[in-house]
């Protein structure tokens, strides 16, 4: 589903951050990225989304055959990639319920399904809120504003949900929760699971793993993957800190 | 521009208005006097009133009402009493005023001038705005609202209340330049209050040149809606005068979206203690639509409140001024006056002057006021592409979401959904 191959990527004042990532996910799997602070986790899931300020210098992404760096943010999102952002932005004035029912429309659109109407959209918008536990209010509020840190990354979760991505990549969506929000997302993640979708979990802590549990666990540190494995590598992160890594390189 | 003074005087001397003829022959001889603004006139500074200084528009003759119909777009959409007007005058035949409560009074200022004469004149040719003296001398009509606080006989008192809004409707239809003024008039008595809808629009090269006078009486309330959807080519002035009583509200709307050059002056003068003024309103332009929004709020009375919020949205090469100035007064202690002026700038060769003033000479006051200019937020824009809305899509939904903020100030439903339908029949356009 997603092919990544020598990535490299610099900041706009022109920082190289990514040096040469090669990643393969397929369809039906899980993989977690872990990595210590400016190993460059974001800007991975950054330049898949395709946020501005990242230049890529070297590398190709293919996503199910196609070279998703050509493609337009919108359109990436209307092709079934989804990024929860570790900041979800705060919208005023723009009713979160708006919003989703049209990002939800131009995803349909795009898979060639029916639009919804707005009560099409709200029975199904509550079902999905019922299946999280998370409280309707959510939708009349205007987006992200005012809420708490949680409930931004509920509300993640939430749209995750409801647009029923193909390949879901969770910036840090764990970091700052309590165990409730966490299982809401882990929840969320698992929900999705099926033979056709895939999820990248960005992570810094072991924790969400223990509630989702991945097929395969990287390690990101200085731009590049330097570890994978399975779920056992998450736990020795854990007991062991970042700090061996560099003692590796360094042996 | 002398010839354009020439040509407006050259016109009024071929004007054959019967009523009036002493106050007319004064009128034009202040607008001889002033001739049009320059930008040298601090409060026209900021103005580009090039349209008017490049062509004559001579006032629309008497008879020559096109026969119009009322587009659907304008009409409010709930049951109220309907004033039309076309090209200044008076359309009956496009009227509705459905009955009217007792005490109530809704008709063509032509009507009731004779019986107004001093009041309508006396106050503005003392100023130094040419436009106001322009109006004096060729008025003939407008619409003209009161209402009586006592309805004599057995009828209860207080009277019944006017529970539907009331649509004024000033329709244009213009093949060559005129200019179309009219002189309104609204009385709101003691206690009493009203709703009102006015709407601007037309085609063709025309100018209006519409003053409105608004007095609301102690303890009474207006709620005053104005749409200003003017044609392309239009030019409009709108010039409107409230004073407020004690204890009374004006809680007023504009919403401009017409005209290729438009002025809306708004002058509120609080007279009685314990009032409360709200003036709101949003200006969206594009193309080279120039549009001002001049404001003055003098607290001459203790104990009142403003609130003010003006918010643009200026794309391509459009150039939009805000200028907005509360005055409080010695008298007018425990004042609480709040401005506010926030303005999207979309194109490179936008332009926008904001000028927020306070000048304040009580002490014991809370006054605050604010401007800012900015463009779309590019993280607001990333997110809403990261789930999947194209760019226009996205753009369009934070400009929809950054007018209809202010649109949510209208406190009427009825006319917050009308200004909300123009607003995105705005956002439609600009897509095409």
């Amino acid at each position: 589903m997603l092919e990544i191959t020598n990535l490299h990527a610099r900041l706009a004042d022109g920082r190289e951050i990514l040096k040469g990532v090669d990643l393969t996910v397929k369809a039906g799997e899980v993989h977690a990225i872990m990595g210590p602070n400016g190993s460059g986790k974001s800007t991975l899931a950054g330049v898949l989304a395709g946020r501005p300020g990242y230049e890529v210098t070297a590398g190709s992404v293919a996503y199910e055959g196609r070279d998703l760096l050509a493609l337009a943010p919108d359109e990436r999102a209307r092709e079934g990639l989804f990024l929860a952002f570790q900041y979800p932005v705060e919208i005023p004035g723009v009713n979160n319920m708006y919003f989703l029912r049209a990002a939800l429309n131009a995803v349909r659109r795009q898979r060639g399904e029916a639009e919804l109407d707005a009560g099409q959209f709200l029975k199904a918008a509550r079902a999905k809120l019922k299946l999280l536990d998370i409280g309707e209010d959510l939708l009349q509020r205007p987006v992200n504003v005012g809420f708490s840190g949680g409930e931004k990354k509920r509300n993640e979760i939430f749209q995750m949900a409801m647009l029923e991505p193909k390949l879901a990549i969770l910036d840090e969506t764990d970091s700052g929760l309590d165990i409730d929000a966490l299982r809401v997302v882990a929840n969320g993640v698992n929900k999705l699971r099926s033979p056709e979708r895939a999820a990248i979990l960005i992570t810094h802590y072991q924790r969400l793993l223990d509630y989702v549990v991945p097929d395969v666990v990287h390690v990101l540190s200085h731009g590049r993957i330097v570890r994978s494995g399975d779920k056992s590598l998450a736990t020795e992160l854990e007991c062991r800190g970042y700090a061996f890594l560099d003692d590796a390189a360094a042996e | 521009m002398s010839d354009i003074r020439t040509g407006y005087i050259e016109a009024f001397q071929k004007q054959r208005a019967k009523s009036r003829e002493a106050a007319r022959r004064a009128a034009i001889a202040r607008f001889g006097e002033l001739g049009l603004p320059t930008r040298r006139a601090e409060n026209w500074r900021f103005t580009n009133l090039r349209p008017l200084e490049q062509r004559l528009f001579p006032p629309a003759p008497a008879g020559t009402v096109p026969a119009a119909t009322l587009p659907p777009l304008y009409r409010l959409g709930v049951p109220s009493h309907r004033f039309v007007l076309v090209n200044g005058r008076f359309a009956p035949a496009l009227s509705d005023m459905g009955d009217l409560p007792l005490g109530v009074s809704l008709r063509p200022l032509a009507e009731s001038a004779p019986a107004l004469a001093p009041a309508l004149d006396a106050p503005f040719l003392r100023e130094s705005n040419p436009f106001l003296a322009l109006n004096a001398a060729f008025f003939e009509d407008g619409f003209d609202l009161s209402m009586t606080d006592v309805v004599a006989g057995e009828q209860p008192s207080p009277p019944p209340e006017l529970d539907r809004p009331i649509e004024i409707l000033h329709l244009a239809a213009a093949a060559n330049p005129v200019s179309l003024h009219t002189r309104n008039r609204l009385c709101i008595p003691p206690g009493r209050r009203c709703t009102i809808v006015e709407t601007f629009a037309g085609s063709g090269p025309y100018w209006t040149n519409a003053v409105l006078e608004i007095a609301i009486g102690d303890g009474a309330a207006l709620r005053h809606i104005v749409l200003q959807d003017e044609g392309k080519e239009a030019v409009h002035l709108g010039h409107r005068r409230i004073r407020l009583g004690a204890g009374a509200r004006y809680d007023g709307f504009t919403l401009a979206l017409g005209s290729q050059l438009s002025r809306q002056d708004t002058i509120v003068t609080i007279e009685g203690e314990r009032a409360e003024c709200l003036l709101n309103g949003a200006y969206l332009l594009r193309g080279s639509q120039e549009a001002t929004i001049a404001t003055l709020i003098d607290h001459a009375a203790p104990g009142s409140a403003t609130r003010e919020v003006f918010k643009g949205v200026v794309a391509d090469r459009a150039h939009g001024v805000f200028q907005g100035k509360i005055v409080v007064r010695q008298a007018a202690q425990k004042t609480d006056a709040h401005q506010l002026n926030k303005n999207l700038l979309l194109g490179r060769q936008a332009v926008v002057d904001t000028k927020p003033e306070l000048e304040i000479y009580a002490d014991d006051v809370k006054c605050s006021h604010g401007a800012a200019i900015g463009d779309l937020d590019e993280n607001a824009l990333f997110y809403l592409r990261a789930r999947g809305l194209t760019a226009a899509e996205a753009r369009r939904m934070l400009i929809d979401a950054f007018a209809g903020e202010a649109i949510d100030l209208v406190a009427d439903g009825a006319a917050r959904s009308y200004l909300r339908r123009h607003l995105e029949r705005w956002l439609a356009a600009r897509e095409e």
